[in-house]
């Protein structure tokens, strides 16, 4: 049937057509199906490549949504502060070391020939006491990059928490220390620890 | 005392790492998949952690 009445449209030639579209304004759905009649006419015919884009194009309009929803839908979870023992649990969990002090200046040993490391923030259980301060200061020569970055990692890993760090030549702290830098000068009178102090300070 | 106590209580590192981590970002909020990748422990096994925290009420679902 549907065949049918292409045919029936094809004889009417282009012109008449559009007026039609023109004068009619014709709903939506029977838009394609003028296209088609269109195409016909022109001896055109969807290539199969248009088909399978347009295909393609529809699955994509239809995953992007849902793609979207999932990333936002993933399950986001927080700390419950009615929890029964929830202060307890915090308590006991801040007061452990966040980091190993052995391990670290044995890692800390082997990203380079490193002079003074010290930790402060977050590693002295006193977070933000000053956004100055650094967590780790490293003064050193020939450090390797690539190992520092990986060392960092596993210790904001350990730590659990994002690790503000500075890492500076001998010559350079030598020249902060003796014009009483305000970056050195807080992080060295504030609480701290030398975990490697080949400078004698 | 030594200083694996906590691990020992905890049962794991991995676990006392969660903890930890949970503990030190404390307003934050998180999927499981991103809280694998900051603390470097497999995501399998932090994801079945989440769902017992969840269980006793530790942890909850943010809307």
């Amino acid at each position: 049937m549907a065949k049918r009445k292409n045919k029936k449209r094809i004889t009417k030639d282009k012109k008449s057509v559009k007026r039609k579209q023109r004068k009619n304004k014709m709903p939506r759905k029977k838009k394609s199906k003028r296209i088609k009649v269109v195409r016909k006419k022109n001896k055109m015919k969807p290539s199969t490549k248009s088909k399978r884009k347009n295909l393609k194009a529809k699955k994509v309009l239809h995953k992007g949504p849902v793609l979207a929803g999932e990333t936002s839908l993933r399950p986001r979870y927080v700390l419950n502060h009615d929890f029964e023992f929830f202060y307890e649990l915090r308590d006991l969990i801040l007061k452990s070391s966040p980091a190993e002090n052995d391990g670290m200046v044995q890692k800390i040993n082997k990203i380079g020939r490193v002079k003074l490391a010290i930790i402060s923030g977050v590693f002295m259980n006193k977070e933000n006491m000053d956004s100055l301060v650094p967590d780790l200061l490293i003064v050193g020569d020939d450090i390797d990059r690539r190992k520092f970055r990986s060392f960092l990692k596993s210790l904001e890993a350990e730590v659990g928490k994002e690790i503000r760090f500075a890492v500076m030549d001998k010559e350079e702290f030598k020249y902060r220390l003796a014009m009483f830098d305000r970056f050195i000068r807080v992080l060295l009178e504030g609480p701290h620890e030398k975990l490697i102090n080949k400078l004698g300070l | 005392m030594s200083k694996n106590s906590l691990e020992l209580i905890f049962e794991s590192k991995a676990r006392l790492k969660i903890l930890k981590f949970l503990f030190r970002n404390i307003e934050s909020d998180f999927d499981a998949r991103e809280m694998a990748d900051r603390i470097q422990e497999d995501p399998r096994f932090v994801k079945g952690e989440i769902k017992k925290f969840v269980g006793i009420g530790l942890l909850k679902v943010k809307k």
